[in-house]
């Protein structure tokens, strides 16, 4: 089975700092986001169970070179790289995602996680199955395979659904699918000799998509200390409760 | 000059700091109390190849060198010294076998200790020896194809896992130290209960008793009568790992105390306000950098080296330097906890009991310094 894990590079959250809310990225490294990992981690789960290929599509500033040997320490057999300096909106990623995808031989499965960990609009895998023309099964929590059909549990808000969907198709995972596994001294080093191509988005599409969406300001939120000073038990447990952190009933 | 790390070195440093949090903080105060690394733990970090990051591939290990291995020890020590402990007496052992070991000898006891099944050590003080071979006690006769050795070793760390150990003794021809590998626990070989130390939990320092133990011909490490080399490659090159434990203890009283500061509140702000604070983080921040480019360079010298004597001495002003760094940072840390650094409930305790440890072990700060002062005064 072909099986393709699309992964954000982002900057490194652990890293960033905020001033005058705005997030300082000077020297701040690249990494994968969190629930990609999970979406790899769980194509590695199905590797394990099922004789399968597993190759990681990222789009980025030439820094992927890097960011992605992350991705081939953690398993991945090889790496289609696409690279863009600009920033890039969901619609353009997804086009230039769904473009690198189809270069590619019988995938069966293409991954995602469910939102990216910097911006987390949760649209690309989605913008990239209708491309494509797949079917699309969001917030998997569970994957089970019968045969070419795959059976999936979708966590969602009230309740777990289970769906099945016969293959190709696009697959987004929530964190809690599993455990991202911590790659070993030697997966890191091998990770450099594993083969990655990389091309330049002018050379994959005719025209570069254009953006839809205009970015106008990229804030912190506002946090402070409320300074509410409280006398009784009663009074404190009320304030708890009008802050939202009263629990149920 | 270019400080800036790989991708690799980056990624193995974020692998030691991910299992440290994930797996081994968990278990810290476990640690602490028994005195002892769990089993699971010492398997986990077997299983992301520790125990062989700077053992060359043909013996087995992961030939990652010595930059990612101060990178990854760090990382380990700035949460729990104990297992990181473990680790760097592992490889003062081996790496004797490593550069003084013959094909066959390296055959033998090299891949199991790189892929952490077995845990090496490295035998050389005895109770009334410090840093001194000529005091050394503990003998070797030759009777045939073997050597008879004993003698009491102290402070030996890794004595009670299976493993080879790398010994030294009077040879009784040469009248000389030489090195030999004991495979442990064979005939003759017991161990103490592990000491009761102040910080470093987990790491086990325990006294060997070696009472006509049986050591074939072949177990000679070098040539008979020349361990003194073996012993000097070890005071220098077990410097690397003590380092980095050293190193990983001011990072996490450097952390703790940022930490703090920015949690504690007086009059309504924190601590963090206030100047007094201020100049204890900027304090540890400068003792910290200064610790960890030292630690690093003597890593990148370990890759790179040009000669013994340079090294030696890099690794002796590195020593002294970090370890001390430690203990300066661990005690302002505590100074910024105020009271409650008192309290075992805070991290900052065991830190600074951790601390404490690196200026007296493998080498006092002043041996290290005359080490120093002897190459820099010389001629």
């Amino acid at each position: 089975m072909n099986i393709v894990v699309a992964m954000k590079q982002i900057p490194d959250l652990q890293q960033i700092r905020i001033r005058d809310r705005k997030p300082v990225l000077d020297d701040v490294p690249f990494t994968f986001g969190n629930i990609d990992k999970n979406a790899l981690e769980a194509a590695m789960q199905i590797k394990e169970k099922i004789d399968s290929q597993v190759i990681v599509v990222a789009v980025g500033s030439s820094e992927l070179e890097d960011t992605a040997k992350e991705a081939l320490a953690a398993g991945a057999d090889e790496a289609r790289l696409v690279i863009w300096e600009d920033g890039l909106e969901s619609s353009q990623s997804a086009r230039l995602i769904a473009a690198a995808i189809k270069q590619l031989d019988a995938i069966d499965l293409i991954m995602f996680g469910e939102g990216s960990g910097d911006n987390y609009s949760s649209q690309v895998g989605s913008r990239v199955a209708q491309i494509l023309e797949l079917p699309q099964v969001g917030y998997v929590s569970h994957i089970e395979f019968q045969g070419d059909v795959v059976r999936l549990t979708r966590s969602l808000e009230d309740c777990e659904q289970t769906v099945e969907v016969k293959l190709p198709a696009v697959v987004t995972v929530t964190s809690d699918i599993n455990v991202v596994r911590i790659p070993s001294v030697t997966q890191i080093l091998k990770a450099g000799r594993k083969p990655k191509e990389s091309i330049e988005a002018e050379d994959l599409v005719t025209v570069i998509p254009v953006p839809l969406i205009e970015t106008i300001s990229n804030l912190a939120p506002e946090m402070q200390r409320k300074q509410i000073v409280v006398k009784t038990v009663q009074e404190l447990v009320k304030v708890l409760a009008d802050e939202g952190f009263g629990g149920r009933g | 000059m270019d400080f800036t790390l790989t991708k690799e070195e980056l990624l193995i440093q974020k692998m030691a700091r991910d299992y440290a949090r994930q797996a081994i903080y968990p278990v810290v105060e476990k640690i602490e109390k028994d005195n002892r690394v769990p089993d699971e733990i010492l398997e986990g970090l077997a299983e992301l190849d520790m125990f062989g990051l700077v053992i060359p591939e043909e013996f087995g290990g992961a030939g990652a060198g010595y930059i990612s291995y101060v990178l990854a020890m760090e990382q380990i020590a700035r949460v729990a010294c104990g297992p990181a402990m473990i680790i760097s007496a592992h490889n003062l052992g081996l790496g004797a076998i490593a550069n003084f070991g013959t094909d066959e000898q390296r055959a033998q006891f090299m891949p199991k200790a790189a892929k952490g099944e077995h845990l090496a050590s490295f035998a050389f003080t005895e109770p009334g020896t410090g840093s001194d071979p000529k005091q050394l006690t503990t003998t070797a006769v030759r009777d045939g194809d073997h050597f008879v050795i004993n003698g009491t070793k102290r402070f030996i760390t890794n004595a009670g896992y299976k493993g080879p150990l790398v010994v030294f003794a009077v040879e009784a021809e040469s009248g000389q130290p030489t090195g030999f590998i004991v495979e442990k626990f064979c005939s003759g070989y017991t161990v103490s209960k592990p000491w009761d130390k102040l910080g470093w939990h987990g790491g086990d320092l325990v006294d060997i008793y070696l009472k006509d133990v049986k050591v074939p011909v072949e177990n000679v490490l070098g040539k008979i009568g020349d361990g003194y080399p073996i012993l000097q490659f070890g005071i220098a090159y077990g410097k690397i790992g003590m380092n980095s434990v050293a190193l990983g203890t001011t990072l996490a009283a450097y952390e703790e105390a940022v930490k703090y500061a920015k949690e504690k509140t007086h009059r309504g702000q924190p601590i963090a306000k206030f100047q007094a604070i201020q100049l204890q983080i900027a304090e540890i921040a400068g003792l910290y950098e200064s610790s960890r480019w030292l630690s690093y360079r003597l890593g990148w010298l370990a890759n790179n080296p040009k000669s013994y004597r340079d090294f030696a001495r890099e690794a002796a002003l590195s020593k002294f330097v970090v370890a001390r760094n430690a203990q300066e940072a661990a005690r302002i840390a505590l100074d910024v906890h105020g009271s409650y650094g008192l309290m075992q409930d805070y991290d900052i305790a065991r830190i600074y009991r951790d601390a404490a440890m690196g200026p007296q072990i493998e080498g006092v700060v002043h041996m290290q310094q005359i080490i120093l002062a002897g190459d820099i005064l010389k001629g």
